[in-house]
Formats: structure tokens, C-alpha cells, sequence
């Protein structure tokens, strides 16, 4: 319905308050433990442990910290280059931005997410109610989704929520924003990320960020022999 | 049998009637916690228990058969019950670290009981930078692009190409490593060099004893390209040289391939008196694969392997009519020596992994076929190209709550008279594997 009402806003400049949210959201540079939630339509609940590192626009590296069976596993994204380095196997493999390292409704690019901006461009932003509805568009066909649209807080430049579409405007996914949550260091954002899809029905899963906190990394960090080696920079 | 029932049993309980659900509308955490559980210790101890109950299917008339049974008659079925223990385990302090991993392994089979434990790996470690490391002790270093097969691994030995995830015994090695980052299209650039001896009680598998060999690996990201140079130089095995490839073309279609050369390699034939002798030769080695990914989430893996190296059919031939002979002449006399000659002959020949020279690999792997999650239903089949013998092999992988594994699985082999899968000891086998994780 909100849609209906949306009006265009020209004075916004779309591509900024994409960076603003960005920045908002984390520094351009930092590590953060992250745990995953995934829930099933009958109730029974997986959960893992992440730590997370990132550097500038295009590079992440995670860590399973948790369950036992995942303990270990280390994960980097180059852009989009994702590999998956699992002890026992001795060697990273490649693996895609559609598949998913955990299972359930989040999968690899939702995990290991970039920055919006290095991956879409603000197509046209609308005004709706107390927020703003950016439509965005993949600025490579190799980006997971196509499209968002992606409605934002206006007073706190930050996400509530983000539908992700195909080239089709068929619906993926949909991320909710919550719990809005003091981090430290000037960083307020939402601590918990809820999605659900239309793909997996009854399914959900969560995100739930412990801390985040910006931190200078060195771009060694961010390679495939450093893989095995990430928990030495927890 | 009736225990293989009795698991089999249990976890088509576990699958169909799955634990009890622990329903809830709103979802409720805990920072503090979560926090408890990310706090960084210096120790690590974890691992699993396994148990994996295996059913064999014998195919008497097979060249294997008569080499491990000509004396026995265990009917045409075998059980054997394994258990296991994983143990991984690491402890660190500053800039070092301490890790191990070790398999120990009990099990009943038609010979009685037995059992082994295995250090897989234990090494330290020491990492004054994120830019280099340096690692000493029994290590595995997998080099190589390949899921199933690899050519270039020159300072490994060879995983099995139906359980290419599981891990494998290192060697006693020093190796370095450093990396540095670019901008531009040359992205990263790592150098691997490693020093692995060889004396009669340690590494002595690997090749001729009491030699210091050395191996490097230059490893590129350019153009969105995983690119390894590699060589290997001693003399407990001849010189080598490798090159191999991975990239994605799209975001769910990867390839990969690797090369290796190997000048003056003491190949191995087999006469017509099934005699195993060598010769020098130029042999090359190379693979080409495929990654793709479908939009239902099916991943299928395609890799061609293509062994210089390897015996051919005449070689193949000259070793199953050997056998035919031995077991005659005990047949006919009680004498069994040619087949024990036989059965060495082919530890370093036709008993290896994937012994010939030309195999096609395919798997297909659903995840989470019908919104059943932590669910893998797939198949793979590794096919010798040279005889057209084949293995079939479905499997069912689920994890019904944290930390617990099942793996059901069946091994079909097809092939005629003389090929390799047609003269294995066994026509099919299937396992259970129930896995419990720890930490």
C-alpha cells in the first residue's frame, strides 16, 4: 500500500545516503562475531558463531567459531571470487554467492555482504512516510540479486528493511532490520537481521550481531594461503 | 548383519521422526551469552566419533577375490563393523602455535577384531606477521585444483577419489609462506617453499630414503584467476613441474585444471609373466573440470583425470591372466606363492588408487532437495575410460540435529572380465557412517 503512495524525491541524492547507510551500518574496515540462526517451519533451531573481518569495498574473510561440525571453516570473498576452506579437505574450493556455507534462508553474499555501494547503483529513491524507498540495481550480473529495493529510516539513515529481486521482480528474500543497538565507537545500527523467503515458506533465519568495531587489517589477510590461518587474527 | 539392521534402522528413525521440536514464535538471545562463546582461548580440543557399519558384496570370480581369498571361504557377503575417534587439537601462545590431528580406528571384521591410531598431522607453527608463516612437523600440503584427482600434489599423498573431503596422512616437512597484496589485476602472490627428507624411518613412503627434497609453490590471483606454479626437485623422487588453474566464469560456473610434467619418471609396466619392472619416461599428467551450479541448487562436478603415469590394458591383461595362472597352479598343487607374488605386485600397481591412465569423475549433489534443510541427497561415478568400467555410488548426507552426521551409502561396481572395476573383490558395498561432533 505504502508503495501505492510512494512520490519520487528528486532533491535526494541517492547514490550518498546509499554511502551514508554504508556507513552506518559498519565501518568501511572492521571485524565483528556475528551468530546465525536458522529456523525451521516445525520449530527446530541450527546455530553458528562467525567471526568477520572486512576491508574496503570488495573484500571479507569469516570463521566458524561454532557448532562443533562447522568449527574451523573459514570463508573469503574477493569481489565476487568466494572460496571455502574446510580443515579436513586441506585446500580452499570455490563456491558461489547463491549457494550457502550454513544452510537456511541466508545465503554466501548475504553472509559475507559488501558494501551496497560496491555492488549497486540507486536507481530512483521515493518517499514513504517517515522513510525512503531506494531501488537499486546490480552493477554487474554477477551480483546474487538483481535488484533491491530497500526502504530506510529517514532520521537515522539506516535500513529497516530490503527485498531482494530478480531481473524479473520475482521476490527472493526479504531482510528486516531490528533492535537498533549502541556498538561503541559512534556506531549505531539494527543488531539483529531477520529474513524470510517466499523460496523457503515457514523457514527463517537470523543474524545477530555481538560486536562490530572498526580495525585495521592488513591486505594479507584477505588472501587464499591466509585462509587456514584467520583464527590467528581473532 | 543384524547390526547393520539395527543402525540402519535407527537412522531411518531419525530421518523420518526427526527430534522433538522446539517451537516457538519470537526468537530470544542473549548477548552476554553469545559473548561467553566467542571469548578466544589459547587450547582447542575437538573432534568426533564415528561408527560405520560396512556390508560387502564379494564377487568370487574377480582378480581381487582369488589374491585375498583363494584360502577362505567367507561366503558372499562380509560385514565389518568400524568405530572411530577423531582428535584435533591445537594450543597458542603469541606468535606460535601447536596443532594435531590424529585417527584411531577399531574394527571386527571377518579376521577378528583390530584397530590403529594415525597422527595425521602435527606440526608447529609460528606467524610473526599475516604476511608469512612458517610450519615444521607432519603436515599435509594438498596442492592442486582438483576435486576428485590431482596431478600436481608433489609433496602429498594421493586422497581417495570416492571420499575426496576426508583427510589424509601428511609428511614430516618444513615449509614457508609468504604473501603479499597488490591492487590491480595481479591481486595476491604467495610463495611456498618446503623441505621434506626422507631417511628409512621417516617419510619413507614418499620415495628413496636418506635424501633432503625440495618443493615450491608460487600461487597468483591474476584477473580473477587462482593460478599455482609448482615444482618439486630431490632425489627420492624425480624432478617435477606444475601449473594449475581455477576460476569462475560466472557466479555458479567454475572451472579448473592442473598440469604436471615429469621428465626421466621410472614408469611402471607389467609383463606378460605379471612381472612388475620400470622404465624411463617423459609422462604427462593433466585434468580439466567443471563446477556448475543450478538455479535449483543442484552442483554438479565434472573432472576428466588423464594419467601418463598409469598402467594400460596390455599392463592390465598381463596382471589378470598372472592371476588366473597362480590360482590355478594352487588349485591344482596348494601352492600359493605366485599368488602372494601377485598380491605385491599389485600393492604398487593395480591395488592403488585409480591405477590407469584415463578417468571421467561425475557428481551430482541436490542441497536441501524440497525444503528439507542440513538434507544432500547425491550420486557420483568415477569411470575408467580405458576398459569402460565403472563405479555408481548414491548417497544420503544428513545432519538431523547440531553436530550429528549420517551418511548412507551404497558402492555398485560394473564392469567385464579384465577391466578394473569387473576384477575388484567386491560387486557393491554399502556403508551407514554416523558421525558425532565434540568440542
Amino acid at each position: 500500500m505504502a508503495m501505492m503512495f510512494a512520490a519520487p524525491v528528486y532533491a535526494i541524492d541517492g547514490d550518498q545516503l546509499l554511502r551514508k547507510v554504508d556507513r552506518n551500518l559498519n565501518p568501511e574496515t572492521y571485524e565483528s562475531y556475528r551468530k546465525l540462526i536458522n529456523e525451521e517451519p516445525d520449530g527446530r533451531k541450527r546455530e553458528f558463531i562467525l567471526f568477520t573481518v572486512k576491508k574496503g569495498n570488495d573484500r571479507v574473510t569469516s570463521l566458524f567459531l561454532s557448532p562443533a561440525s562447522e568449527k574451523g571453516r573459514s570463508t573469503l570473498r574477493l569481489g565476487e571470487n568466494m572460496w571455502l576452506y574446510i580443515p579436513n579437505v586441506g585446500k580452499p574450493i570455490r563456491i558461489t554467492s547463491i549457494q550457502s556455507v550454513v544452510g537456511g534462508v541466508f545465503n554466501n553474499s548475504d553472509i559475507l555482504r559488501l558494501d551496497y555501494t560496491s555492488e549497486y547503483k540507486v536507481s530512483k529513491v521515493d518517499k514513504s512516510g517517515d522513510q525512503y524507498l531506494l531501488h537499486l540495481k546490480a552493477k554487474t550480473k554477477a551480483i546474487a540479486y538483481d535488484k533491491l529495493k530497500m526502504w530506510v529510516d529517514k532520521s537515522a539513515s539506516l535500513p529497516t528493511k530490503v527485498e531482494c529481486l530478480t531481473e524479473a521482480d520475482m521476490l527472493i528474500k526479504t531482510l528486516y532490520f531490528k533492535k537498533v543497538k549502541n556498538f561503541g565507537e559512534g556506531l549505531v545500527r539494527p543488531s539483529v537481521i531477520e529474513t524470510d523467503s517466499p523460496l523457503y515458506k515457514g523457514y527463517r533465519s537470523i543474524m545477530i550481531f555481538a560486536k562490530i568495531k572498526a580495525r585495521d587489517l592488513p591486505d594479507e589477510a584477505f588472501t587464499l594461503n591466509f585462509l587456514p590461518r584467520v583464527k590467528s587474527l581473532r | 548383519m543384524k547390526g547393520i539392521l539395527i543402525l540402519a534402522g535407527i537412522t531411518l528413525w531419525v530421518w523420518f521422526f526427526p527430534f522433538p521440536a522446539l517451537s516457538e514464535d519470537e526468537y530470544e538471545f542473549d548477548l552476554s551469552e553469545i559473548e561467553n562463546e566467542i571469548e578466544k582461548k589459547p587450547y582447542n580440543l575437538g573432534g568426533f566419533f564415528e561408527l560405520k557399519p560396512v556390508l560387502f558384496a564379494l564377487d568370487r570370480d574377480s582378480a581381487f577375490y582369488k589374491i585375498k581369498f583363494y584360502d577362505k571361504d567367507e561366503g558372499s557377503t562380509l560385514e565389518q563393523y568400524n568405530s572411530g575417534l577423531r582428535l584435533e587439537g591445537s594450543y597458542h601462545k603469541g606468535i606460535a602455535g601447536l596443532f594435531f590431528r590424529t585417527d584411531s580406528r577399531l574394527w571386527y571384521g571377518y579376521e577378528g577384531w583390530d584397530g590403529d591410531t594415525t597422527l595425521l598431522e602435527g606440526y608447529l607453527a609460528l606467524k610473526p606477521d599475516p604476511g608469512f608463516a612458517l610450519e615444521a612437523g607432519k603436515k599435509v600440503l594438498l596442492w592442486g585444483k582438483g576435486y576428485a584427482f590431482n596431478t600436481v600434489n608433489f609433496v602429498s599423498r594421493h586422497k581417495d577419489p570416492d571420499d575426496p573431503t576426508e583427510p589424509i596422512e601428511g609428511y614430516y616437512l618444513a615449509a614457508a609462506d609468504w604473501i603479499k597484496s597488490f591492487g590491480g589485476p595481479l591481486q595476491t602472490v604467495a610463495f611456498t617453499p618446503v623441505i621434506l627428507p626422507v631417511t628409512k624411518s621417516i617419510n619413507d613412503p614418499f620415495g628413496e630414503p636418506d635424501h633432503i627434497n625440495f618443493a615450491t609453490k608460487i600461487y597468483g590471483l591474476l584477473w580473477d584467476t587462482d593460478i599455482d606454479l609448482l615444482f618439486f626437485t630431490g632425489k627420492s623422487r624425480t624432478t617435477r613441474y606444475g601449473l594449475d588453474f581455477a576460476r569462475n566464469i560466472t557466479s555458479n560456473f567454475a572451472v579448473h585444471g592442473e598440469f604436471a610434467w615429469l621428465p626421466g619418471f621410472d614408469k611402471k609396466s607389467i609383463d606378460s609373466q605379471g612381472n612388475l619392472y620400470t622404465e624411463k619416461s617423459d609422462i604427462l599428467k593433466y585434468l580439466f573440470g567443471i563446477r556448475y551450479l543450478t538455479t535449483n541448487d543442484i552442483t554438479f562436478i565434472v573432472e576428466y583425470y588423464h594419467n601418463g603415469a598409469g598402467l594400460d590394458q596390455n599392463d592390465a591383461n598381463n596382471f589378470y591372466r598372472a592371476v588366473d595362472r597362480a590360482y590355478d597352479t594352487y588349485l591344482a598343487t596348494g601352492n600359493s606363492s605366485e599368488l602372494n607374488r601377485a598380491a605385491q605386485v599389485s600393492h604398487g600397481s593395480l591395488g592403488t588408487f585409480k591405477p590407469m591412465r584415463d578417468y571421467l569423475y561425475f557428481r551430482a549433489g541436490w542441497n536441501e532437495p524440497f525444503d528439507i534443510l542440513y538434507f544432500t541427497p547425491a550420486v557420483f561415478s568415477i569411470i575408467n575410460l580405458n576398459d569402460q568400467s565403472l563405479s555408481i555410488t548414491p548417497e544420503l548426507l544428513y545432519n538431523p540435529i547440531t553436530n550429528l552426521q549420517l551418511r548412507l551409502r551404497g558402492a555398485f561396481l560394473i564392469g567385464g572380465n579384465d577391466s578394473e572395476y569387473g576384477e575388484k573383490q567386491n560387486d557393491y558395498k554399502v556403508e551407514l557412517r554416523v558421525r558425532y561432533y565434540f568440542d
